[in-house]
């Protein structure tokens, strides 16, 4: 009987269903990356100034490409840690809503960098900004944990979990709109402009900060993906398969906090990013976090570099909050997606 | 080398926050061992099991596997040496049964996660063993409960572990895959010389393959043994609390567990009217057990309000009912006295006594004279709260006069069934 199962399998693995679905994969990737990269390319011939390379012989021109290279830079920075954000909690709490929104986990970041922003000026403040949004929001994360994990042993559920997130998350706002009405205009104009989200360069030494910190996070998070996978079975499961897990769940939680305080930090409130990118990554490419999250972190990327195009070309002279378009541009495209493809993203 | 046990628990206590669940458990597993674990629900199987595997730090005890203390080995060294199905596994994104069943090898892959030819080999191998590679590429989500049970003990096969828990893992498959997945674990246990540990609530099908029991009561180990050592009727009957026989078949010699069908059937009717004496919640049980094995059932007296009177209520059982918080009076009594007169039986549950109803026992005292058969539950000492100990002097002089003691629930029973009919 196993002797014939084998044979079976022989038979299986030279099947060509395998080979031709591994070879779809390969396409599918290829046609994603040249899409990436054609969109990058694209979303640098967008601007206020007009559609197409600005003539390289004027200074304006150059000073119009390289901001519009720095914005690209900014977009794909805060897109990637959103993004990667969202596919480490959404494997670590085993919950679809999950991301740094509903955890509140913005919310608190960003309720740190408003103090920032309101208490200090010069250089010191921009770089200050980031590490006050991370340790604000791994205390608010802690917070938010500690409520629903109130009279549950072990993990919260789901709905605990949401719940308090968002209960944080309105109080976090509250406080920073009772702090912009009572603070003095300039500094009620910095917050609220940053609180729109956009992707106005930063100081080129937050810029670098920022950069260092998300490649450190996205590489740790890299390096946990095959244990997202395991620990997509839940907590038990992984233990029983040789795992440290709350090690690593714990160790995942920093990491993906520290990467929506750098998003939070660097570009304001943008919402959307982290929820629903990682659900179309997944719905494309499947559920493997050693795929999955350098994927959701490009695709995140290249998403908020595009919307950005968009939102600083369609009235120009005006700009549109970048995290208008996010949502109304990117919303019903993402939602046929995942309405074709949902069985594969996340089954709940 | 000394030969160590594959599992050994010495004086294990564990449980949660507030409750402990295991109390005092010890027992040893030899290498190669085919164990079941039995016991009825809530016994504490699942917290052995997860004691076993470090996942709950015992409050008090030691767990060692193949003599190491299971705290102190490192995880991915104890998840070669012992996997755990359990009762279910959910995958809430879409993984295919490929790289759900690869997830066994996380700890043994290097950092990258980089399945080596090994790892292959050993998934390719589990998923042939478990018959789940024709799954492979399908959503594990999207297979059924016995198909993904399959799955998830190729992945903990992939493990290639020493040791082989399984959580009630194969109730949920049917009678075709379940003997398939028991000649597996018998394949396993006989060729590889891997020790199985098999929670199971299919008492013959584990005497058919098992070679030792471990017996658990709420929290305890009753007993462990051979199949025919530790299923005997009587143990089993009151760790269960129903009637089980157990008999040998003559073809095959395997044991065999049955519920009594024919005290099933004699449920429907039995004409036997048995009166209850109670209060403070102690009777609710008692009722539930004697309305479903058949009797009639009166109570009384009772105070309106008290928790028996309530649930006496709710089953339709007549009571003579005193008012809230009073002492029992003589009118009620002597509606009482009635009650017991028109009843065969009087079973005095394990109620405490006061001087309120010190005088329920009077009830008793008549069915004595009246020569009915009457029952009092132990441990009346412990209940009795009047001055002088005057219910513990009555009980003795009940006992002297004919009144016989019960102690468990299903010995009383037992001494019912026996009782002539009317």
């Amino acid at each position: 009987m196993i002797m014939k199962r084998i044979k079976r399998s022989a038979v299986c693995a030279d099947n060509s269903f395998t080979t031709q679905s591994r070879s779809r994969g390969a396409w599918r990737m290829l046609l994603f990356f040249a899409a990436l990269m054609a969109l990058l390319a694209l979303s640098m011939l967008l601007g206020p100034s007009g559609i197409g390379i600005p003539d390289m012989e004027s200074p304006s021109g150059s000073a119009i490409l390289s901001l519009r290279f720095s914005r690209l830079l900014m977009g794909m920075m805060t897109g990637a840690a959103l993004s990667a954000s969202g596919v480490v909690f959404q494997a670590l709490l085993r919950n679809p809503l999950a991301e740094p929104y509903v955890l509140g986990v913005s919310g608190g970041a960003g309720l740190g960098a408003t103090l920032t922003i309101l208490a200090g000026t010069g250089v010191l403040a921009s770089f200050s900004l980031p590490i006050v949004a991370f340790l604000s929001a791994v205390v608010t994360l802690m917070v938010v944990y500690g409520i629903a994990s109130q009279g549950s042993s072990g993990q919260p559920s789901v709905y605990s979990l949401i719940l308090s997130g968002v209960i944080v998350s309105s109080i976090c706002s509250s406080i920073i709109m009772f702090l912009v009405s009572t603070a003095s205009v300039e500094g009620m104009h910095n917050v609220i402009w940053w609180m729109l989200g956009s992707l106005q360069p930063v100081s080129a030494g937050q810029q670098l900060l920022s950069a260092a910190l998300l490649f450190g996070a996205l590489a740790g998070i890299w390096l946990l993906s095959p244990r997202l996978n395991a620990l997509a079975l839940g907590r038990e499961m992984a233990h029983y398969q040789g795992l440290h897990a709350d090690l690593v769940i714990v160790i995942g939680l920093l990491f993906a906090t520290l990467l929506a305080a750098i998003a939070v930090s660097l570009s304001g409130m943008i919402g959307f990013v982290g929820l629903i990118v990682p659900h179309v990554m997944r719905a494309i490419f499947g559920p493997d976090h050693r795929k999955l999250v350098p994927l959701a972190a490009l695709g995140g990327g290249v998403f908020l570099v595009v919307c950005d195009a968009v939102a600083r070309t369609l009235l120009a002279p005006v700009e549109i909050p970048v995290g208008v378009v996010t949502a109304l541009a990117g919303g019903p495209f993402f939602l046929i997606i995942l309405q074709r493809r949902m069985k594969q993203a996340w089954i709940a | 080398m000394m030969q160590h046990y594959a599992m050994t628990f010495r004086n294990v206590s564990a449980g949660y926050k507030q409750r402990k669940v295991l109390d005092n458990v010890s027992f040893t597993v030899k290498e190669g061992e085919f164990v079941s674990l039995i016991g009825p629900n809530g016994c504490g199987k699942s917290t052995l099991l997860k004691t076993a595997a470090a996942l709950l730090k015992p409050l008090s005890g030691k767990v060692e596997l193949f003599g190491q203390d299971v705290q102190h080995i490192k995880p991915a060294l104890r998840a070669s040496l012992l996997g755990v199905v359990p009762q279910k596994i959910e995958s809430p994104m879409a993984f295919t049964v490929d790289q759900i069943v690869m997830n066994g090898r996380i700890s043994s892959m290097g950092r990258w996660g980089t399945p080596s030819s090994v790892d292959h080999d050993l998934v390719e191998r589990s998923m042939i063993y478990t018959d789940v590679l024709d799954l492979r590429e399908r959503f594990f989500t999207e297979l059924s409960g016995g198909e993904q049970q399959r799955v998830a003990l190729a992945m903990v096969l992939a493990q290639d572990p020493k040791i082989i828990m399984l959580d009630e893992s194969i109730s949920h498959l049917d009678i075709n895959h379940r003997q398939e997945v028991l000649q597996i674990l018998m394949n396993l246990n006989r060729e590889k010389q891997m020790t199985i540990l098999l929670v199971s609530h299919d008492l013959t099908l584990s005497a058919g393959i098992s070679d030792r029991f471990l017996l658990m009561e709420s929290g305890t180990l009753v007993k462990a043994g051979t199949p025919v050592e530790v299923l005997e009727p009587e143990v089993l009957s009151r760790v269960y609390n129903c009637d089980l026989h157990v008999q040998q078949d003559p073809y095959t010699g395997y044991l065999q567990v049955t519920g009594a069908i024919d005290s099933l059937r004699r449920r429907q009717k039995l004409n036997r009217s048995v009166h209850v004496i109670a209060g403070g919640g102690s009777g609710i049980e008692l009722y539930r057990r004697l309305l479903i094995e058949g009797y009639e059932v009166t109570t009384g007296v009772l105070n309106r309000l008290d928790s028996d009177a309530e649930a006496a209520r709710a089953l339709n059982i007549p009571a003579v009912l005193e008012q809230p918080f009073s002492p029992v009076g003589s009118d009620t009594i002597a509606q009482a006295l009635k009650m017991v007169g028109d009843s065969d039986i009087v079973i005095l549950s394990q109620v405490p006594f006061g001087s309120g109803n010190l005088v329920n026992l009077t009830l008793a005292e008549a069915a004595l004279n009246s020569v009915k058969p009457v029952f009092l539950a132990d441990g009346i000492a412990t209940r009795d709260y009047t001055e002088g100990k005057a219910a513990l002097a009555f009980s003795t002089r009940l006992m002297q006069s004919g009144a016989k003691v019960w102690h468990s629930m299903s010995e009383l029973m037992t001494h019912l069934q026996q009782q002539p009919d009317r």
